[in-house]
């Protein structure tokens, strides 16, 4: 009997890709946590990070520092792109003009009519071996413990994912400790007491939805590193995997979506090995190709009933918890 | 506000028997004909398929390893002949494709092809069209394949390739693209107001709304192609189970968190968890295969350019019969006035003496049995998979958005409108975006009117 997926649970926690959805659920407690923006898609902002760096550099060939400003830029302008029409209006029509618009996003890098840039249903192959090749300063080798052994690039994308990582967390930190950061906790509860006290909440709101979307778009940087950019990656259910992880930790506070990001992980690592096990040993009379489906059910499932029972998640308090819509 | 409410009904029932007139004449007078293109599929799991035959004249015997290629609009791939002459082509959409042999492949000595290119017509769920070829040292190849040979003339309505690009055909195209898109537009219609209706006697923006129609889709084919009943019986019976879906989850889920006072931002939250736990639940236990119901490919209508199945005339007669009860359970019966004065205003409804609780039940009956009637539509016409609701999902909410959040006869119009505008919009833009098209419009119509073109200006505060 193989219980090697127990280390390599373990290692989840400290992964890139949990690195990636951490930081990807940042940008969406600055939205939604705490500017109560319901953002449908920030797969979308994931999927335009990921692409603009992925573009820049290994279609194009240019230097990682243009993929990172390409990275900023695209997100912004899609911030910019989705907020105009839809932040005067009420909540839900933000919810349905995210999740369209990330949608439209997936299906038009799809598209073969657009595969000379972006790869068409291929995607790209590479980001991760350019971005290791222009800057890791390690030595080679591998280093580590029984499986939990990477090689150098795959330390340097741990360094690299949980520093961005730290810098978002201080950077929101900051954000929220400042008068703007009191301004858009204010919007979220009351926008109308907001407005009636002078200010532009057209404005913050647009301010929020543009640092949370940068944030998510180097999300998606990140998570193409390890692994190569699949359009499909960046359905509807990786928006709503970031909210489960967001809820899970707290939506309205500053590490709630690290620790939610890291439980998420390490959980459904954790699932798919206790199901691989059964079902290899015949202990569950379920077919291998049924496995996939459950993951994605225990999700689901872990998503409403925290919403109902725990809205605030484990680091929140209650009362940041009640939503003015 | 009542008699804002009074005052607006003469207008929406003129944009309603307009709309149903439009698409009746429509159906009346043509059909839906399949754009073409896309790309290659497994023929094994293919929709459609062509089979391409090449065979000796002489001893009728098939030649192999000839080159093949096969051209439609956005589809162009090469294959070669298998050892009795065959290969079979899998198809994502039905339409017009073009076989062209490649005679440099043909082996040496054994002459040329009755002819170097055929037109063949492909419809929703025709298997193994066939374009045939014969070789033989006295054929004098013609372009096309209009003239000698078995196989082509089959096709039942080759277009001589001569005529392409005339401005008749234009105009059958198009003619064809906006059946096509009324069609789709009553299947979309029909999930559009469940979902309407929802949101105008809850506020709630139900995501999972996909997943209702994914779930009457497979009810039928459950029913319909897994246990062997008729299709008169499997039908009726994935609507009644999507009814009762419906009430089932008013009941167990939507009533209890209304009762907890839940927000409307944690509810919509909850709405996409249900949708991701269903949609994997079918995928758990359909698989994640493409499931289509039996399908009469023949056509059974054919007027001008356009050539209806019996599923395409029927389904649209029934969707239209079904949209009209709705609209007038909506207008003059009590249940039907009363879910209009709920969402118009819950707590003077409830004022009133209306019972909510109980309209807001009625209206999760109704909407789950509409949605399932349109997955019906879903798998007759295109096929069905565990995650075809949620795909569906955004257009839906397209169209809802361009008829007016909670106004079901916006729901109606916006559907056409969007459906109709999605189809021609492949004239010009190739047919894999057509719905980010669709999902464009969207946007832009909440950038320049936001309540949708039937919906009142303070819907949106």
């Amino acid at each position: 009997m193989d219980f090697n997926f127990i280390p390599l649970a373990f290692g989840e926690v400290f992964s890139p890709t949990t690195a990636a959805y951490a930081l990807a659920a940042i940008g969406l407690a600055v939205h939604f946590g705490f500017a109560g923006l319901l953002n449908f898609g920030q797969a979308g902002f994931m999927a335009l990070g990921g692409y603009a760096f992925a573009v820049t550099t290994v279609i194009f060939g240019l230097p990682v520092w243009m993929g990172f400003l390409m990275v900023i830029a695209v997100s912004v302008v899609f911030a910019l792109i989705l907020g105009i029409p839809t932040l005067r209006l009420r909540a839900d029509y933000l919810s349905i003009v995210t999740i369209a618009a990330a949608e439209i996003v997936r299906l038009s890098v799809k598209t073969p009519e657009f595969s000379d840039v972006t790869g068409g249903s291929e995607g790209i192959n590479g980001a991760g071996r350019v971005f290791n090749e222009a800057t890791n300063p390690l030595p080679d080798g591998r280093w580590g413990v029984g499986v939990l052994t990477y090689s150098s690039a795959q330390w340097w994308l741990i360094i690299v994912g949980w520093a961005m990582v730290a810098i978002a967390c201080l950077l929101v930190w900051l954000l929220t400790r400042s008068p703007w950061g009191r301004v858009l906790r204010g919007i979220r509860e009351d926008e109308d007491a907001v407005r009636s006290l002078g200010k532009n909440v057209y404005q913050y709101k647009m301010q929020a939805l543009i640092i949370g979307g940068v944030i998510g778009g180097f999300g998606g940087f990140l998570f193409i590193l390890p692994r190569s950019l699949q359009p499909d990656n960046y359905g509807t259910q990786m928006t709503f995997f970031l909210y489960t992880i967001l809820l899970l930790g707290g939506a309205a506070t500053v590490f709630g979506p690290v620790l939610g990001s890291i439980i998420f992980w390490v959980v459904l690592s954790l699932s798919d090995g206790v199901l691989s096990l059964l079902v290899s040993n015949g202990w569950l009379p379920i077919a291998t190709t049924q496995q996939g489906p459950i993951r994605f059910i225990i999700v689901g499932v872990a998503l409403m009933l925290l919403v109902i029972f725990r809205p605030q998640g484990i680091l929140g308090k209650k009362k940041e918890a009640l939503f003015s819509a | 506000m009542a008699l804002a409410r009074t005052a607006a009904v003469p207008r929406l029932g003129r944009a309603l028997v307009a709309a149903f007139v439009f698409a009746a004449t429509a159906f009346a007078l043509f059909a839906a004909a399949a754009p073409a293109h896309a790309d290659p599929v497994d023929p094994a799991t293919a929709d459609q398929t062509i089979q391409v035959w090449v065979r000796n004249n002489a001893d009728k015997a098939g030649v192999a390893g000839v080159g093949v290629s096969v051209t439609g609009d956005g589809f162009d791939e090469s294959f070669t002949t298998g050892d009795d002459g065959k290969v079979i082509v899998g198809l994502e959409d039905a339409g017009t494709y073009t076989v062209t042999l490649d005679e440099s492949t043909i082996p040496a000595g054994m002459g040329r092809p009755n002819a170097i290119s055929r037109d063949v017509q492909v419809f929703s769920g025709n298997k193994n069209q066939p374009a045939n070829f014969l070789i033989d040292p006295s054929f004098a190849p013609d372009a096309t394949g209009s003239g000698t040979g078995d196989g082509a003339s089959e096709s039942p309505t080759e277009t001589p390739g001569a005529s392409t690009g005339s401005s008749q055909d234009i105009a059958g195209l198009v003619i064809q693209k906006i059946v096509t898109g009324l069609i789709f537009g009553l299947l979309l219609a029909l999930a559009a107001i469940g979902l309407s209706l929802i949101y105008g006697t809850t506020s709630l923006n139900n995501f999972a709304h996909g997943e209702l129609v994914t779930f009457g889709g497979l009810m039928a084919f459950t029913f319909g192609n897994l246990l062997g009943l008729p299709a008169v019986l499997a039908i009726p019976i994935a609507v009644i189970l999507g009814g009762a879906f419906g009430w089932t989850q008013d009941a167990v889920l939507w009533k209890p968190l209304r009762r907890r006072g839940l927000k409307l931002i944690p509810l919509m939250i909850v709405t996409i968890g249900l949708s991701l736990v269903l949609r994997y639940l079918f995928a758990f236990i359909w698989g994640a295969d493409r499931m289509t119901l039996a399908n009469d490919p023949k056509p059974f209508l054919v007027l001008g350019p356009v050539s209806l199945r019996f599923t395409d005339v029927f389904g649209a007669g029934l969707a239209i019969v079904v949209l009209l009860v709705v609209a007038f359970v909506l207008m003059r019966t009590k249940i039907g006035k009363a879910m209009r004065a709920v969402s118009d205003n819950r707590a003077l409804a409830a004022a009133s003496g209306i019972n909510v609780e109980r309209v807001i039940r009625v209206v999760w009956v109704g909407g789950g049995a509409l949605a399932a009637l349109a997955g019906v539509y879903v798998a007759y016409y295109q096929g069905l998979r565990w995650d075809t609701g949620a795909a569906i999902l955004l257009l839906i909410f397209a169209a809802v958005t361009l008829g007016g959040l909670g106004t079901a006869f916006g729901a109606l119009v916006g559907s056409l409108v969007l459906s109709v505008f999605m189809n021609l919009s492949t004239l010009w833009i190739p047919e894999n975006l057509k719905i980010v098209g669709a999902l464009v419009v969207m946007i832009l119509i909440l950038l320049f009117r936001p309540q949708g073109i039937l919906g009142r200006r303070e819907r949106i505060g």
